[in-house]
C-alpha cells in the first residue's frame, strides 16, 4: 500500500499581545490550513491564546549541531547586569557615608 | 541500515556530553544503540498513551453526570494527545532509518512493539475509571517525573507538556474515587473492589525489581542517562505517596504482608505474579487482543480519512 506523506510543521503561539510567539511542538500536516487546525486541537486546547503561526519545518534555516556547540554557556557578563551585582552593596554603603572631597584624598 | 561501524572516540565523546548533564538533540549526532533504545522507549510510551485511552473511552457514554462526561472526554482527547507528540518525536528519530508512524503501527499490531502492562485490563465499573485515573496516572507520573532528566531533549520537551496534562488527569481520577469513598455503601464496595482488580497491575506499573544483572536495556538507558532510577525506586516512591492516601480513604489494598519497614528504609509488598506480567506484556492480558483489535480496526476504517487529508 502507498505511504501517506505528510509536510512537518512547526507550532508557535502567542498567549497575549505582548508575549513572544513561543514554540510549542511539532505535527504534521498536508497543508498550512490543517496544520493550523491541529496545532488548536493538539497543544491549544487549554490556555487562551492570542495568535498561531505554522510554519513548515524545511522552511526554517537553523544554526545546526556545531553552532549549538559554540554558543553553548558561553559567559558574556561583561555584556549583561550579571557583572555588575556588586553595585547595589556599594550604593548602600555611599548612601550611609557618601564620599565627600576630604575622604578622597 | 546503520551498519557503518562507529568511531570509538566519538562514542566516547558522545558519553562525556551525556556525563555533563548535556541533552541531546534530534540532529546531533549520536551512538545507533542510542537511537534504538530511545525509539523503543518513546515508541513504547507513546502507543501505550494511545491504548491507554480505550479503558478509559468506554466510560465516555456511561459517565454518572454530564460533568463527569466533559472531564473524562477531556481526559481521553489528551491521552491520544500525548500519543501524538510522542510519536512525532519518535518520528523524527526514526525518519534517518527511513520509518515512518506507520511502522510504528504496524509494530504495534503485530506484537512486536509492545504496550504498556496496565492498560491489558478491564475497567468494568465506573470506580475503575476513578482508580485508573487517581492511581494508574498516578504512577505515570512518577515514571515521567523522572523521564524529565532524560538526556533527550525532544523527549523531554514532550513530557513537560504531559505531566502539566496529567496534573489535571490525578485531581480527577482523587474527585471521583473521593466522592465514590464518602457515597453509599455500594458506591465504597465498587471503589474497594476497583483497587483490588487493579492492585496487581499497579505492582507490576514499573516491572520487575532489577536482580544484579540489570537488563542490558536497562543498563543502556541508565548510562545514556535516558532514565535515572531503577523500577524498584519508582514502586518504592509510589507505594511512599500513595499507599498513606488510599489508607485514607478507608480503603484496603489487597495486600496483607504490605507495610513499610522502617529499618530497611523501605516497603515490603507481596511479589505480584510476574510470569503473568510477561503473559500480558505479550498480548495475552484480558483485554489484550480485544483492544488491539478495536484499534486496528478503527484504524483501517480510518484510513481513506488520512488519505484524502495527506492530499489535501
Amino acid at each position: 500500500m502507498d505511504r501517506l506523506t505528510f509536510d512537518i510543521y512547526e507550532v508557535f503561539a502567542q498567549t497575549d499581545p505582548l508575549a513572544p510567539h513561543q514554540h510549542q511542538f511539532s505535527l504534521l500536516a498536508s497543508s498550512p490550513e490543517m496544520a493550523l487546525a491541529l496545532a488548536q486541537e493538539n497543544f491549544l486546547r487549554r490556555r487562551e491564546i492570542y495568535s498561531i503561526w505554522v510554519v513548515r519545518r524545511d522552511a526554517i534555516t537553523q544554526s545546526g549541531p556545531a553552532e549549538r556547540a559554540r554558543f553553548y554557556r558561553r559567559k558574556k557578563g561583561y555584556r549583561t547586569t550579571e557583572d555588575y551585582r556588586y553595585l547595589v552593596e556599594k550604593w548602600r554603603r555611599y548612601k550611609q557615608q557618601p564620599m565627600t572631597p576630604e575622604t578622597m584624598v | 541500515m546503520e551498519t557503518e561501524r562507529e568511531d570509538p572516540e566519538r562514542v566516547e565523546a558522545f558519553l562525556q556530553r551525556i556525563d555533563r548533564g548535556e541533552r541531546i538533540e534530534a540532529d546531533d549526532w549520536m551512538p545507533a544503540d542510542y537511537r534504538r533504545q530511545l525509539i523503543r522507549l518513546i515508541a513504547m510510551h507513546g502507543v501505550s498513551e494511545i491504548m491507554g485511552a480505550l479503558p478509559e473511552k468506554e466510560w465516555v457514554p456511561k459517565a454518572p453526570t454530564l460533568y463527569r462526561k466533559l472531564a473524562i472526554m477531556a481526559k481521553v482527547q489528551d491521552e491520544i494527545g500525548h500519543g501524538q507528540l510522542l510519536i512525532r518525536v519518535a518520528e523524527d528519530l526514526l525518519a534517518p532509518l527511513g520509518k515512518t508512524r506507520e511502522d510504528l503501527l504496524d509494530d504495534l499490531f503485530s506484537g512486536r512493539l509492545k504496550f504498556h502492562n496496565v492498560f491489558h485490563m478491564p475497567a468494568p465499573t465506573w470506580a475503575d475509571a476513578g482508580i485508573i485515573a487517581w492511581l494508574v496516572d498516578g504512577a505515570a507520573i512518577i515514571t515521567q517525573g523522572m523521564s524529565l532528566s532524560s538526556s533527550y531533549a525532544p523527549y523531554v520537551r514532550a513530557l513537560q507538556r504531559i505531566v502539566e496534562e496529567e496534573g489535571f488527569h490525578i485531581q480527577h481520577g482523587e474527585s471521583i474515587c473521593m466522592a465514590l469513598a464518602e457515597g453509599s455503601p455500594s458506591q465504597r464496595k465498587s471503589l474497594q473492589e476497583a483497587l483490588e482488580r487493579w492492585w496487581p497491575a499497579l505492582m507490576m506499573f514499573f516491572g520487575p525489581r532489577e536482580t544484579d544483572q540489570a537488563t542490558s536495556h536497562q543498563q543502556a538507558n541508565l548510562r545514556y542517562r535516558i532514565r535515572t532510577k531503577t523500577n524498584e525506586e519508582l514502586r518504592q516512591r509510589f507505594l511512599t505517596k500513595y499507599v498513606p492516601r488510599i489508607r485514607s480513604l478507608g480503603l484496603v489494598p489487597p495486600d496483607p504482608t504490605l507495610h513499610f519497614d522502617a529499618e530497611k528504609g523501605e516497603w515490603v509488598y507481596q511479589q505480584p505474579d510476574w510470569n503473568w506480567f510477561r503473559q500480558i506484556i505479550n498480548n495475552q492480558g484480558p483485554r489484550s487482543q480485544a483492544r488491539l483489535t478495536l484499534k486496528h480496526l478503527t484504524y483501517e476504517e480510518g484510513r481513506w480519512a488520512r488519505a484524502v487529508l495527506a492530499q489535501a
